[in-house]
């Protein structure tokens, strides 16, 4: 067989043109238009390297030594004389077909991705194992709390852990819950992986009874029993991974896809707060306790801030509009207050005498912890009026 | 495979013209593309070693010299191995921070500064050099699994040397308002062309910083008066546009967080006023430098008897650099493998070979080719393909 055969030595760079005699047993390769004989491959010897699906050439080695047949039909005709090297003569694969086929296949599996992320972190979130979101939780309360003084008069947190606890177990969450909580402001909660709950003081100080406390500590277990911030992060995970698959890594790409993901975190997070809100609320009336807590100290938050910043960051925000939540949370005065007068009285005072126990005195900057829902929008504390002038 | 071919006449130096051939489809190389990502989604992400070596594969076969095609011969193994083994020497280098901060730093712990932070600074100020080290040491591995007639190349000299000289003149430049891009071009061009090898046949490098200090300074101060004149635009537009559309700080701030479908096509008109702007302005003018640095480091380029040239246009890199680009982002890494057969059939197309090599006095290089490849490349760097 002659015509558009290379043959390479593997020596040297030397390139030339061969004729190939192939037969059960050996290919025999002659300088082309001459009879002699170069050199002969016994079939066992000789290596397909590559496919017709990546490679033009599919070359024929034997060692360094090569063979490149350009000619499609000189391929088949050698495969045909040679059983072994039948792949050799595959022809190229037409790409139309395996481009439906295998682009099809990336968007159903990218579709599925997506499904086993949203549905995945619903389902796997609360099989963690409790003692690692212990741990996960312990860590960034650690972190949170570096620096700050806490509050530790036993009564007041007694009056808050015993309401919390009620709450939960009300959810059939199986696990204890603990509250801690910091001197000074901003007037804010946290909830963290592992029933960890973190409140401010200023939170409690500027509440204008113990319903609207209870209120967003029935927020915060609400997000506690949907194990909300162990789906947030397996959702971040799950989408960062996503990117990382479809760009290859690509920065640039990876920037526009971030803010993309950002985006649906954020969205995310404002779910995860209806969630909250409805669960807290649902809660408070299930132990048939004043449910209107909550939508009071929104109300709150409202006059003291009528440029509602989650309003005003729209898609950017992490928490639904301040409105939206009153209007969802509203609910009529009964039931029993949450906190009896002397656990509200104990709460209040929770950080006023006992600043033995507390740690290092001097403050450090916060952490930001993106991946925590925090009750309200804003950063700064919004300065609610005292009590008494309400 | 050659499509242009002069004969030489007898006394002169054989130096016939000719061009590299790029006979790749862009179907084909899509079909194996989606498969790549296919597989990437399964393995989440693991795959792609292997799917990088197939693409490879693709197209280094079918791309042609005088005739006769390159091969790919790197393993998805190989360059598994190398990350995991990159991914290892950073766990050590983890639990030696740990110790230093457990035993050393314990006592003195900075406020605000905690072992994972260390940890994060500690790699981005070696992650700088070590991408350097990374690109070096990429190119060695993808050189080594690279043959031409059977006859594998190679690239000697030390991935270290050129990290950390690279880091030096990339800090120097940056320090000098990047007056030091000739030298910095020709510095780094050396070890990358004068290192390489196909078997023991070296390539040479003889540019001199000094050739193109002149069109550098004009392309300099050129572009410091575009940016001026650019942002000027820019910012009378906006001032302009403001002021005729009576849009004020309220409007402003809700155009960008409550989206409409009014937002979004502003947003698109206002991102392509920016491209025209800068289209105009900013990129022609890089894209001019860059295409006569590129013919110029081409040209002081040579192998044994084979001397190189390019012809490459302004507007041909503008195809390269911006256009691709473009092809990339908005088609959110769709677009990869139309890029990688552009740039292919560019380089085909504009990369000038003079003369042939003496074949029979090239033999397979006497070094060994290294086992594993990419681990840094792939760890702090974008490695693409």
């Amino acid at each position: 067989m002659a015509g558009q055969i290379r043959y390479y030595d593997g020596v040297t760079a030397a390139a030339l043109d061969v004729t190939v005699r192939p037969s059960s047993l050996e290919l025999v390769i002659s300088r082309a238009g001459s009879p002699d004989v170069m050199a002969r491959w016994p079939i066992g010897e000789i290596a397909i390297l590559g496919d017709s699906e990546h490679e033009a050439v599919p070359p024929l080695a034997r060692g360094d030594e090569r063979l490149m047949v350009e000619d499609a039909e000189l391929r088949r005709q050698i495969a045909l004389a040679v059983p072994q090297l039948a792949k050799f003569g595959a022809p190229k694969p037409s790409p139309a077909g395996r481009v439906a086929v295998f682009g099809t296949s990336f968007a159903a599996l990218l579709a599925l991705f997506w499904v086993g992320i949203d549905f995945g972190s619903e389902l796997a979130a609360p099989l963690v194992p409790y003692r690692l979101q212990a741990r996960l939780g312990d860590s960034v309360m650690t972190e949170l709390v570096a620096g700050h003084p806490l509050c530790t008069n036993k009564s007041g947190l007694a009056a808050i852990n015993g309401l919390a606890n009620r709450l939960a177990r009300a959810a059939d969450y199986d696990h204890p819950v603990k509250v801690t909580i910091i001197r000074g402001g901003p007037v804010n909660a946290f909830t963290l992986p592992g029933g960890q709950l973190l409140f401010y003081s200023d939170l409690i100080d500027k509440a204008r009874d113990g319903n609207e406390v209870a209120g967003v500590l029935a927020h915060e277990i609400g997000h506690a029993v949907h194990y909300h911030s162990m789906k947030g992060l397996a959702r971040q995970y799950g989408l960062d991974q996503l990117l990382r698959l479809i760009t290859g890594g690509y920065s640039d790409l990876g920037t526009v896809g971030a803010g993309g993901g950002l985006l649906l975190a954020l969205s995310n997070g404002r779910n995860f707060e209806r969630d909250a809100d409805a669960t807290g609320v649902s809660l408070l009336e299930k132990l048939g306790l004043r449910a209107d807590g909550m939508a009071d100290f929104f109300a709150d938050l409202q006059k003291a801030q009528p440029r509602d910043a989650a309003s005003q960051l729209g898609i950017w925000s992490t928490h639904p509009p301040t409105a939206e939540r009153i209007a969802a949370t509203k609910r009529p005065p009964t039931g029993k207050p949450a906190f009896s007068d002397e656990e509200w009285a104990a709460l209040k005072a929770v950080c006023a005498p006992a600043r033995e126990n507390s740690p290092v005195p001097e403050r450090v900057p916060q952490k930001p912890l993106a991946t925590v829902p925090t009750l309200p929008q804003a950063k700064e504390p919004p300065g609610l009026p005292p009590p008494g002038k309400r | 495979m050659t499509d242009v071919s002069v004969p030489a006449s007898a006394s002169a130096p054989d130096l016939t013209p000719s061009r590299p051939v790029y006979d790749g489809k862009l179907g084909e190389l899509y079909a194996i593309y989606f498969r790549h990502l296919a597989l990437m989604v399964l393995t989440v992400g693991w795959s792609r070693f292997w799917g990088r070596t197939r693409l490879r594969r693709y197209l280094w076969s079918h791309f042609a010299v005088l005739g006769d095609r390159f091969e790919y011969r790197g393993r998805g193994l190989e360059l598994m191995t190398g990350f995991v083994l990159v991914l290892l020497m950073l766990g050590v280098w983890g639990g030696l921070l740990w110790v230093f901060w457990e035993y050393v730093l314990h006592e003195r712990s900075i406020p605000g500064l905690g072992l994972i932070d260390l940890f994060t600074y500690s790699l981005f100020f070696l992650g700088i050099p070590l991408a350097f080290v990374g690109h070096y040491a990429g190119l060695r591995y993808k050189m080594t699994r690279t043959r031409w007639r059977g006859i594998r190349c190679d690239l000697g000299g030390s991935a270290w040397g050129y990290g950390f000289k690279a880091t030096f003149l990339h800090l120097a430049n940056g320090l000098c308002g990047q007056l030091l891009t000739p030298l910095m071009s020709v510095l780094l061009a050396q070890p990358r062309i004068g290192n390489a090898s196909l078997g023991t046949q070296r390539f040479e490098f003889a540019g001199r910083a000094g050739d193109i200090y002149g069109r550098f300074v004009g392309y300099y101060f050129l572009n410091i008066l575009a940016w001026i004149i650019a942002i000027s635009i820019g910012v009378g537009a906006v001032v302009w546009g403001g002021k005729t559309l009576d849009i004020g700080e309220k409007e402003l701030a809700d155009f960008f967080t409550h989206i409409t479908p009014r937002s979004i096509l502003l947003l698109i008109g206002f991102a392509f006023a920016l491209y025209i702007l800068f289209g105009v302005m900013i990129l022609p003018l890089r894209c001019w430098w860059q295409a006569y640095l590129w013919r110029y480091l081409v040209s002081r380029a040579r192998a044994g008897q084979v001397l190189f040239a390019s012809a490459l246009s302004t507007r041909q890199m503008w195809g390269f650099l911006v256009l691709n680009y473009m092809i990339v982002m908005l088609t959110l890494g769709l677009g990869w493998p139309w890029v990688a057969h552009r740039t292919a059939r560019l380089i085909a197309g504009q990369l000038w070979l003079y003369g042939a090599p003496d074949g029979g006095s090239i033999r397979q290089p006497p070094s060994r080719p290294p086992r594993f490849g990419e681990g840094l490349l792939d760890m702090f760097d974008v490695s693409g393909i």
